[in-house]
């Protein structure tokens, strides 16, 4: 199994070819990605078909915008990841049903997991990132959990969480901040740029 | 015009997490587009946190979503013509691009009530690049701010038109391609009123001859009102 590291390499080479038209380097993309984007998409809009669409509509931005991959700082993955978080939250309108809230992901913003970090690098920001998230008290992990994983808007929030909107906005809001202040504190050391 | 740093972090983080949506949400990406501070800032969150969404367990997409990507994805990127058909299926392509991108008011929470616009048009090129910045404010005065000129458009004109959903484009005037324009034009004009988006088209010199888009779309945009009027 190749790393992680070389995976990542691997995928911004073949978005390079992508961007001068080679659809079969695309084809490599989509199917190295396709998996882990669906399953992003699917725990925001919850119904398959629409997790598809936004699959299609995702990758055909990627394709047409896969020349500006090289001024992203990222690596490819999270690139494209975003791309299809935020045509996820674009696609959700209607307020959704409860259910199928995964507790064990949302219970834990910090599950480490699921999924290991990339390399020396990204594991010392995951590091302080994991950290800060733990310095957050469990209501604000909580609500920025459930808000980045399954798209809860703050009004679907403050149903599930049976709290009042403006304490749910509150605790996102300071949660927000106080991750903001400690991971600028950590800066120093781990090269983040603001 | 811009807003505090903490409040722009403060939005960028909500963005990335997900509960800025909507208008708010449209808003946003018209300030990162149009400025790069903006950008760097939700790009430093989208790094933080995004790779967090990377930790799900996979789930296979059946293989139809492929078979409509690779229709969606074989024609080629881009496509300029000369006649009024161009026009159309270039905008049209534009139009179809924009859905997922963008425009809208970038100016919001301004402690200047009277200095905002009436409506704030962000003209993109069919890579989705900002290229012009048009605004509409009280008093008559249409701004057109150029983002990122285009090159070979010696002894051409720039053109600016109104689309209505329904009718011909109509004429608003030239614009600079380096520099800004200032266009006399009334808020309530029948043009505006009745149009939904701005476009611009490349013409020969002192523009179109036949008073109706000749040249290819340069670049395209939905009018975006900020307030009410």
């Amino acid at each position: 199994m190749p790393s992680l590291d070389a995976e990542q390499s691997r995928l911004a080479d073949l978005l390079a070819r992508s961007a001068l038209g080679d659809r079969a380097a695309f084809g490599q993309v989509y199917a190295a990605t396709r998996s882990k984007l669906f399953a992003v998409s699917l725990r925001i809009v919850r119904e398959r078909p629409l997790a598809e669409e936004v699959l299609q509509d995702s990758f055909v931005s990627i394709w047409n915008h896969a020349a500006d991959y090289a001024q992203a700082k990222s690596a490819p993955s999270t690139w494209m990841t975003a791309i299809v978080r935020n045509r996820s939250l674009d696609v959700l309108r209607r307020p959704r049903e409860e259910a199928d809230i995964d507790e064990s992901l949302t219970a834990n913003l910090v599950d480490e997991t699921a999924s290991p970090p990339r390399s020396l690098e990204e594991r010392d920001t995951a590091h302080s990132l994991r950290e800060c998230l733990g310095e957050l008290d469990a209501p604000a992990r909580q609500s920025i959990a459930l808000a980045f994983y399954h798209g809860l808007s703050h009004s679907e929030l403050a149903g599930h969480l049976q709290r009042p909107l403006g304490t749910v906005k509150t605790h996102i809001r300071r949660g927000l901040l106080r991750l903001r202040e400690c991971l600028e504190r950590g800066a120093a050391t781990a090269a983040v740029r603001s | 015009m811009r807003l505090a740093r903490d409040t722009l972090h403060a939005l960028a983080a909500e963005y990335v997490v997900g509960t800025l949506r909507g208008r708010a949400r449209r808003r946003l990406e018209a300030m990162a587009r149009a400025d790069r501070d903006v950008a760097a800032i939700v790009e430093r969150w989208e790094a933080e946190l995004t790779p967090l969404a990377e930790r799900v367990s996979p789930v296979e997409p059946p293989a139809r979503v492929w078979g409509a990507i690779e229709a969606r994805i074989a024609a080629p990127r881009s496509a300029a013509g000369s006649s009024a058909d161009a026009f159309w299926r270039t905008f049209g392509m534009l139009a179809a691009g924009l859905a997922s991108v963008l425009v809208v008011a970038f100016l919001w929470l301004s402690p200047q009530r009277e200095a905002e616009p009436v409506f704030v048009a962000v003209l993109t090129a069919s890579d989705a690049v900002p290229r012009m910045v048009v605004s509409m404010h009280a008093g008559n005065e249409m701004r057109i701010r150029v983002v990122k000129p285009w090159q070979g458009t010696e002894g051409k004109s720039l053109e600016l038109w109104a689309l209505a959903k329904n009718g011909a484009p109509r004429s608003l005037g030239l614009v600079g391609n380096e520099h800004d324009t200032l266009l006399r034009v009334s808020a309530s004009d029948a043009r505006l009123l009745a149009a939904n988006a701005l476009a611009v088209s490349l013409e020969p010199r002192g523009g179109s001859p036949s008073g109706q888009p000749t040249g290819p779309v340069l670049c395209s945009g939905s009018i975006a009102a900020t307030r009410k009027t």
